[in-house]
């Protein structure tokens, strides 16, 4: 509790930027994990989908190859590093200041600790660090998604320098207020082994698969894959050069060894967890009361943490081709009707065997920058629902059709991806309520690849049911939130659109759009944290207000794990893992 | 013989290459590519998705691709996997073993007893053993193998008898050769059982109906009545004769052996092609698509060849010329 008052205190303090310069953490400020206390041995066996694809992190798209990277490269094997709330922590950097030049330029000081060691035993310096942002993540020709995350809002990268074999500094053009937590949040990589690829344009042809069974994988994180047996498991042991202690000044990790066992089939997974082949379980919400009812006999926890990141919505082309259509979804009193018909409650208890919360804006509730009061809610309620569609300007025929003013019969389609059960679930549910509204919604489940080509590079789609990705930071939406944003795909500029599809002359952009745009382009630019939470508060209430995304529910963020297992409040966002490095067996 | 053989390989040349491009072409008809999973990432940026195209060459024109495919696989390249960024060859190859392991066993499980019940049942034609036999079959026709799968891994959950998925255990690198051995029969046991019981239904259902069609010809009554023992009957001549029509089935066995258990594979997390190819037509990994349909294609040929080749042996009534 103490060392998150102490980050929260640093945090705060960036809301008096008075000073040029700026102390975000000093050598005072425990890293995760000192407080440890645990015992040696043991092995944890983990479940996953799939297997890695790569073991490259600039190549690595998905979790299955991140969630194995994360055992060599992550788990403080990082400058800084973030708990389970998304708190940020000191890890091989001891102290950090941020200094704000008066050219207007921002410089980024980190001081490392010394005598860490890579995992094959090689001295790790500065110099590694500055090769990492310079030469990989910076590099034109080495692309990866990581460089869109640290550009500032101009699109500028940063340059590191060294200063000494233990600091370092990050010099970015202007303020930019996730430089920290990204810059310090970067894999880093061996410069004594990857500087020949880079050299001779290799660097992402390594590292594949392969290098785990050619024991080619070095890091500063607590693990090394050593085995990969393709579509069974990857097996790593600990690394004998991680830098962590604990309590007592023993090294970490506690656990011999880590193993992911490749589990394709969510039914295969639950039944491994029950007959004991796998130590902790992501548990759906179809199995969550059976694993509970059966918690107490088999000696496991399970629980809830909290609702999860993603976000699932209902959109409207607002560019279709039908002039009718198009008026019909570009009215907000029609999206308010949706919002007030749906029925989230039904959701819940149907689709998520009640283990969910209704959704009513962009922002995760476990975002910081989360603001109830900020949010316009939309309880069920058919009676303001045709209150709205009144005040829209639509009636009921002699039928009970709803009719707009022109006299057109209000129907339209309504798609997901096929196969997402949840999400069917819901499109059905919208149906239903609609019907009573008079609106005739005809459901089409369609392929995924289908879907997402309608819905980004033609304007042959009229609602869909999709979800995004979500985080803590509000900021990583902005493809979606910015007005010429890649996934701003209800309403997309001309400009912008993928396909090119939208004809300037049917392209309207309301002012409130435009004020999302500005807050998304100047945000990163403040650092003063109050001010950051007053303009997401605004982006909040703007998007609740006019609804150009109609969230549903989210479901919790569920998990099981053996009860001898010291797991330490998990949470969405740091899962059953965030402590992996000083996680035990107590038997 | 071999020059019969020979022709046929030639023959199967443009076959093969013909069924390359029409698969290719499906690929390319259905909606999508493989970046569209990214699409509807919002970390992803416009830039990182041009610069994954050009990289995988998503960019060139279909045609261009499938002959710069076809090329390369003509000198053994068979090209890059998009999702694993490796060779498709060295991928399709690593899992090999698995499939043919699991196939092979069921294969020769559900032929050796299929074979053998199936005549059994039409020698004991309307029997009380044959009645169960027949119900034992429809039932097993009638359950499509991956519910009988699911079934057996309740089995497996209820039970703790058998591992729950995979084909080896975590701990096997460390093992003797005799317990690596049994290690592997233990996680074989349920999915070859379950791929099994379907064919060998079939098979069984096959065999008795052809053996008692050939029990009624004429020439086995003709044998019968001249006094020939039924031993000799039923098994030297009835047999040679009902045993033709399985032999044409058994070709097309063969070359359902590397893709054709793709959901039991699935389910019991089996490290096999089925899995490989199925995740690459989910996430439209072109190139690992087209060569393991092109590997079918070639095992169709094979088996289509090798039971000409067995008719031969068994039927004199066929000549291969």
């Amino acid at each position: 509790m103490k060392r998150f008052l102490l980050v929260a205190v640093l945090l705060a303090a960036v809301a008096i930027f008075a000073a040029e310069k700026y102390v975000w953490f000093d050598e005072k400020t425990p890293y995760l994990g000192s407080d440890a206390a645990g015992k040696y041995g043991g092995r944890i066996v983990v479940a996953t989908l799939s297997g890695p694809r790569t073991m490259n992190y600039t190549v690595a798209k998905e979790t299955s190859s991140t969630d194995v990277i994360a055992l060599f490269m992550g788990y403080g094997g990082t400058l800084v590093e973030l708990d389970n709330y998304a708190r940020l922590h000191p890890a091989i950097a001891k102290r950090c200041e941020v200094e704000l030049t008066d050219e207007g330029k921002m410089i980024v000081t980190f001081w490392l600790r010394e005598g860490i060691r890579w995992s094959d035993g090689h001295p790790f310096t500065a110099d590694d660090f500055v090769f990492t942002v310079n030469d990989v993540y910076c590099n034109p020709n080495i692309p990866s998604s990581t460089q869109d995350v640290i550009k500032d809002s101009q699109g500028r990268l940063p340059r590191a320098e060294k200063i000494d074999d233990y600091t370092v500094r990050v010099i970015y053009e202007e303020p930019f207020r996730l430089a920290v937590r990204y810059i310090g949040g970067l894999y880093i990589w061996p410069k004594h082994i990857a500087e020949q690829w880079v050299k001779d344009g290799t660097f992402r042809e390594k590292w594949t698969v392969e290098a785990i069974n050619n024991k080619e994988l070095v890091g500063l994180g607590p693990f090394i894959p050593v085995e990969y047996v393709p579509d069974q498991y990857i097996r790593a042991v600990r690394n004998p050069y991680y830098w962590k202690k604990d309590a007592k000044g023993n090294q970490l990790p506690y656990l011999d060894e880590f193993v992911f066992k490749i589990l394709p089939d969510l039914n295969a997974i639950k039944l491994a967890f029950e007959n004991g082949e796998i130590d902790i379980y992501g548990v759906t919400a179809q199995f969550y009361p059976e694993i509970k009812a059966k918690a107490k006999k088999k000696n496991w926890v399970v629980g809830t943490g909290g609702p999860t990141y993603g976000t699932t919505f209902i959109t409207f082309n607002w560019n279709h081709d039908d002039p009718v259509k198009r008026s019909w979804f570009r009215n907000e009193y029609f999206r308010k009707a949706v919002a007030y018909a749906m029925d989230k409650e039904a959701m819940i208890d149907t689709l998520l065997a009640g283990l969910g919360v209704a959704q009513w804006g962009p922002v995760s509730v476990l975002s910081p920058f989360y603001n109830d009061d900020a949010l316009r809610k939309y309880p069920y309620d058919l009676d303001y629902a045709r209150m709205m569609l009144q005040l829209g300007g639509f009636s009921w025929d002699k039928d009970g059709n709803l009719i707009d003013a022109q006299g057109n019969k209000v129907e339209f389609i309504l798609s997901t991806n096929a196969g997402n059960t949840v999400r069917e679930g819901m499109c059905n549910i919208i149906r239903d309520e609609l019907a009573k509204l008079g609106i005739k919604v005809t459901f089409v489940p369609l392929d995924f690849n289908l879907l997402v080509n309608k819905m980004l590079n033609t304007t042959d789609w009229e609602a869909v049911v999709i979800g995004l990705t979500g985080s803590d930071e509000p900021q990583g939406g902005r493809n979606v939130w910015a007005q010429k944003g890649t996934l701003h795909f209800w309403n997309f500029h001309p400009d912008a659109a993928p396909g090119k599809q939208i004809k300037p002359e049917i392209y309207e952009a309301p002012d409130w759009e435009l004020e999302i745009d500005r807050i998304f382009a100047e945000n990163v630019k403040v650092l003063d944290q109050k001010k950051v939470y007053e303009m997401f508060s605004r982006f909040q209430e703007l998007v609740s207000e006019h609804l150009p995304l109609i969230y549903t529910v989210q479901q919790l963020y569920l998990y099981a794990h053996k009860a001898d297992l010291n797991i330490i409040e998990p949470t969405a966002f740091g899962g059953m893992l965030w402590t992996l490095p000083w996680i035990y067996w107590k038997k | 013989m071999l020059k019969y053989i020979a022709r046929r390989l030639v023959i199967a040349i443009p076959e093969l290459i013909v069924i390359s491009f029409l698969v290719f072409m499906i690929m390319e008809a259905a909606p999508g590519d493989f970046l569209d999973q990214y699409k509807l990432d919002p970390s992803m940026s416009k830039e990182t998705l041009e610069a994954m195209k050009k990289e995988l060459g998503l960019d060139q024109h279909p045609l261009v691709r499938y002959f710069k495919w076809l090329s390369g696989a003509i000198r053994g390249n068979f090209g890059y996997s998009f999702y694993y960024r490796r060779p498709v060859s060295k991928l399709i190859w690593e899992r090999v073993a698995a499939t043919l392991s699991l196939s092979l066993t069921s294969l020769a499980g559900s032929w050796i007893l299929g074979i053998a019940l199936g005549t059994f049942s039409a020698l004991k034609k309307y029997s009380l053993t044959d009645k169960i036999l027949t119900v034992f079959a429809f039932s097993f026709i009638a359950v499509p193998s991956f519910f009988l799968g699911l079934l057996l891994l309740y089995l497996a959950a209820r039970t703790g008898w058998f591992p729950i998925g995979g084909m080896i255990s975590i701990d096997h690198n460390t093992m003797t050769a005799w317990q690596k051995f049994k290690d592997l029969l233990w996680h074989m046991t349920l999915p070859a059982t379950a791929l099994t019981l379907g064919s060998m239904a079939s098979l069984m259902r096959y065999m008795r109906g052809s053996l008692l069609d050939v029990l009624n010809e004429d020439y086995v009554t003709f044998a019968r009545a001249k006094g020939m023992p039924e031993r000799i009957v039923v098994f030297k001549h009835a047999m040679r004769n009902a045993i033709n029509p399985m032999i044409t089935f058994l070709g097309f066995s063969i070359s359902g052996i590397l893709g054709g258990s793709l959901f039991i594979e699935n389910i019991f997390a089996w490290p096999g092609m089925g899995r490989l190819i199925y995740q690459a037509l989910i996430q439209k990994d072109l190139y690992l698509v087209i060569t393991s349909g092109l590997i079918s294609a070639v095992l169709l040929v094979i088996g289509n060849l090798v039971a000409d080749i067995l008719l031969a042996l068994v039927d004199p009534r066929v000549r291969l010329t």
